[in-house]
């Protein structure tokens, strides 16, 4: 997530509030963070103010009391609609950005799974999340496309995800809701008959399949997952909801990538689309990084096979978080800009490329570490959408 | 102790010192003889690639049972879902008139001016009621005949009432219409074109052999107007909207490949290529029909051969019955292919209401009947109800005795997932329904054509199975763009 840093005023425990730029009415300033330079006006009634200007005494005591941060390094970045968090230490978080496709609450930092290549890796929740962020998902645009629900596990908050679907479903009506789950609760039928009779329109499950046999699975999950996660799948597919399938490639399961596409297409013949992934490799990945690294490049023979596999059965796969110029062109139709904006970068070779905007680039964290193929192509190479 | 669990698989000893190992959902693999040697020996190795292969397709397990097994049920379920429909083909023989005199033909046609042959409107109204207490939710009502067209008017009125008892069913409902396509004239097109009906003729091939095989009743050839009309069809409701069938006579075998170019020229873009089946005319003839099954194996492969190169040359062309066989094989559904069912679909699948109200358990049950054996009589839409129609001891019996899986032979047969049982055929060709496979035909032509599949999928040469994968999905073969990559 984005954090912007500031001098904080007034802020003994985290605000919440959406961005206005423009100044609002005094009765409708309620959950909103009025961006402004101008701190000449009254700003009674708003939850927070922020200016990318430093703030005199005499302005301070005019505020009331009201949360403040100024001095704020990227005001810009920041647009109507978008929602943050003040704390105490001056970090604006971007929880949500109105005009991004990737937005995602993290509902949870637990996890029953420690996933060797986990990027953001479990923490026991001091309390829990969920009223913040059902306030959170309160305040998002009722245009809002697609949200993911993400973690940690999510389904560890039980009950409390019901809450959270049922507040996506009254105040984001038209977002498709992405559940990015390990799919081990989903085992349990009644907990899935739950969820199912919230009736929601529009979720997805994005489970969590690293490998076609139990143990392999079940090494990089760090836990015993692997009949669960099958089980889980199998419930959802009862009711008919929408499951994704999702593969983190790395150095422990890339050797049977196609082996793991005729498991999936034999086994879960229901599922409504298969993504194949780059690892990011920051905290857990990073620990463990020389247990699990391959060159991306040195998987490409494997990805393509289980890919055209794949499709060549109809059945909707991609590729997320890897670049171009290391794919062959037969998967670049497959390839997805799947990287949220915030962390999405290029390297310095990428500058001469021809085919930038259509790749999806890097996490930022692969500046140091990514593929050793990366190169410039040609405009002329032809992107085959 | 075992250091793993073997499941339940059936093999088949394979060329060049290979195994074919299926398991209980038709999973297949293969292996050399010593991994399955070593594999029925608990001497695999367990991190081995062959052994995570066998347990990936679960062959075997060397951790839990109880979720692989669930798996593997889940599998056999979905093989099977054609259980959960019961019946949705239904079969009407609007009359048994036919103004055609195949020499094959196995229904026992009528002559032209019969016309105590022809479907009356309170059986026909009889009939359709029945049809829509099938709890199947999609419904294809197939005119069979004789000639369907020579009682049209019936026909109309089956489609009309059908529809009209759809107002309130809302089932998927269809109809296809068999004819020889002599008689279709511009009123029946549109007729067909404003409820669309599909049609489904026959071709035997080029001129002469489509004329030896199929003149009209006069003696005169009928290939001049089939393929007149063929094209007035194409014209008339577009493409795919006519498909065709070939029977092989013994004349056929060695003209195969002039026949699927026959087929080419004229717009199809499908063959079905069916061996002769014994009822009837092509009972008493099979002297001068019939053939060794070698031979038409042998025919059959070189058919294939080569539609499969017109589609690497470029052109979409499907063999329909390899198709349905793949489609079994590779994918993890079923078909909806009522030969090749076990339990065999016999009534469950599909069911024929012939033109004077006896309803029969299959096209080939009928075809005996008309040959004066009634023994697989189902009733008659007038006495009986649907309930004593269709749930009769008789048919539980059939039933009972058409299961693959506890067949002898069949119960051990590396192909039984893909295979089926046609107990009629048993009892038309052998006298018995249970039959004995060592000297069914049947069985001899499909073990040679699925071994035949099978060493296709097994020499896997991307661009045959790329036209065998187009055959099952029916999207164009996707060609491998080479373009040069360079950095600059």
């Amino acid at each position: 997530m984005k954090v912007i840093k500031s001098s904080p005023v007034n802020i003994n425990e985290k605000v919440i509030g959406r961005i206005t730029k423009e100044p609002l009415s005094r009765f409708k300033r309620r959950d909103s963070i009025f961006a402004t330079n101008d701190l000449n006006g009254k700003f009674a009634g708003y939850t927070g103010v922020i200016t990318d200007n430093y703030c005199s005494d005499s302005i301070l005591k005019r505020l009331n009391n009201i949360p403040l941060c100024h001095s704020v390094t990227e005001l810009d970045y920041l647009n109507n609609g978008d929602i943050i968090s003040l704390d105490e230490n001056g970090n604006i978080c971007v929880l949500y950005s109105k005009d991004s496709f990737h937005n995602a609450i993290l509902v949870t930092e637990e996890c029953n799974t420690n996933c060797i290549m986990c990027p953001q890796p479990r923490k026991k929740d001091k309390e829990s999340i969920t009223p913040f962020n059902i306030k959170l998902i309160s305040l998002m645009d009722k245009s809002t496309k697609l949200l993911g629900i993400t973690g940690g596990e999510p389904t560890l908050i039980g009950d409390e995800l019901l809450e959270i679907i049922n507040a996506c479903k009254k105040y984001i009506p038209n977002a498709q809701v992405d559940i990015l789950s390990n799919g081990i609760k989903y085992s349990d039928f009644e907990y899935v008959k739950r969820t199912v009779l919230l009736q929601h329109p529009n979720l997805m499950f994005a489970v969590s399949l690293y490998a076609d046999t139990d143990n392999e699975h079940n090494d990089i999950v760090q836990a015993k997952g692997f009949h669960k996660t099958i089980q889980g799948l199998y419930n959802l597919a009862l009711f008919n909801q929408r499951v994704e399938i999702r593969v983190v490639i790395h150095n422990l399961n890339y050797k049977r990538l196609l082996r793991l596409a005729e498991f999936i297409y034999h086994n879960f013949p229901f599922v409504y689309h298969i993504a194949f992934m780059g690892m990011e490799t920051i905290e857990l990945a990073e620990k463990n990084i020389r247990q699990i690294w391959i060159d991306p490049r040195d998987y490409m023979p494997q990805l393509k096979d289980a890919v055209l596999y794949l499709e060549q059965r109809n059945m909707a796969v991609s590729v997320y978080n890897l670049q171009l110029c290391i794919l062959p062109e037969v998967l670049w139709r497959h390839a997805v800009r799947s990287i949220s904006s915030w962390k999405n970068i290029y390297l310095d070779e990428c500058k001469e490329c021809g085919l930038r905007n259509d790749c999806g680039g890097f996490f930022s964290s692969s500046r140091d570490r990514h593929s050793e193929y990366i190169r410039p192509l040609k405009k002329e190479s032809q992107f085959i959408t | 102790m075992k250091p793993y669990q073997l499941l339940p698989l059936r093999f088949h000893d394979f060329k060049n010192e290979n195994m074919l190992l299926v398991n209980e959902a038709g999973e297949f693999l293969f292996s050399s003889k010593e991994e399955f040697n070593n594999m029925i020996l608990y001497r695999l190795d367990t991190k081995s690639e062959i052994f995570l292969d066998l347990k990936s397709k679960h062959f075997l397990t060397d951790t839990e049972i109880e979720p692989v097994i669930k798996m593997l049920a889940t599998k056999y379920r979905t093989k099977k879902s054609f259980l959960y429909d019961f019946t949705s083909l239904h079969m009407v023989v609007p009359t048994l008139r036919c103004n055609s005199k195949c020499k094959y033909c196995q229904v026992s046609s009528k002559s032209e001016d019969a016309v105590k042959y022809d479907m009356d409107k309170s059986t026909a109204k009889r009939t359709v009621d029945l049809i829509f207490m099938s709890p199947s939710s999609s419904i294809k009502i197939e005119f069979q005949g004789g000639e369907p067209l020579l009682n049209f008017e019936i026909v109309k009125y089956i489609i009309d009432y059908a529809e009209q008892c759809n107002l309130t069913e809302k089932k998927k409902l269809e109809f296809v219409v068999c004819t020889n396509l002599t008689l279709i004239t511009e009123e029946i097109l549109k007729y067909l074109q404003n409820h669309k009906a599909y049609i489904s003729t026959s071709l035997d091939g080029a001129m002469a052999l489509h004329n030896n095989n199929r003149p009209f009743r006069n003696g005169q050839g009928s290939y001049e107007v089939v393929t007149k009309n063929i094209k007035r069809v194409h014209e008339y409701l577009g493409e795919g909207s006519v498909s065709a069938l070939m029977t092989a006579t013994k004349a056929s075998l060695e003209q195969f490949t002039d026949i699927i170019d026959e087929y080419l020229a004229q717009g199809f873009n499908a063959i079905f290529i069916r061996s002769l089946n014994p009822y009837g005319t092509a009972k008493e003839d099979l002297d001068s029909l019939g053939y060794r099954i070698e031979d038409f194996i042998k025919s059959y492969k070189k058919a294939l051969k080569h539609i499969i190169n017109i589609n690497l040359n470029g052109t979409f062309f499907v063999e329909c019955y390899a198709s349905i066989l793949l489609g079994k094989i590779l994918t993890p559904f079923t078909t909806g292919f009522v030969d090749l069912q076990s339990p065999s679909g016999v009534a469950i699948s599909g069911v024929i209401y012939n033109h004077d109200g006896y309803v029969y358990v299959s096209d080939e049950a009928r075809m005996l009947a008309n040959a004066g054996d009634a023994t697989f009589s189902m009733g008659s839409v007038h006495e009986n109800t649907y309930q004593e129609l269709f749930h009769s001891d008789k048919i539980v019996s059939l039933l009972k005795k058409s299961c693959l899986e506890c067949l002898p032979i069949c119960s051990h047969c590396a192909f039984q997932s893909y295979c089926g049982v046609d107990p009629i055929r048993n009892y038309a060709e052998q006298g018995e329904i249970v039959g004995n496979r060592m000297t069914s035909a049947v069985c001899k032509i499909n073990i040679a054509i699925f071994q035949y599949l099978f060493e296709l999928i097994k020499e896997n040469d991307k661009p045959t199975m790329d036209v065998l994968w187009s055959w099952i999905t029916h999207k164009p073969i996707v060609k491998e763009k080479q373009i040069s990559h360079e950095s600059n």
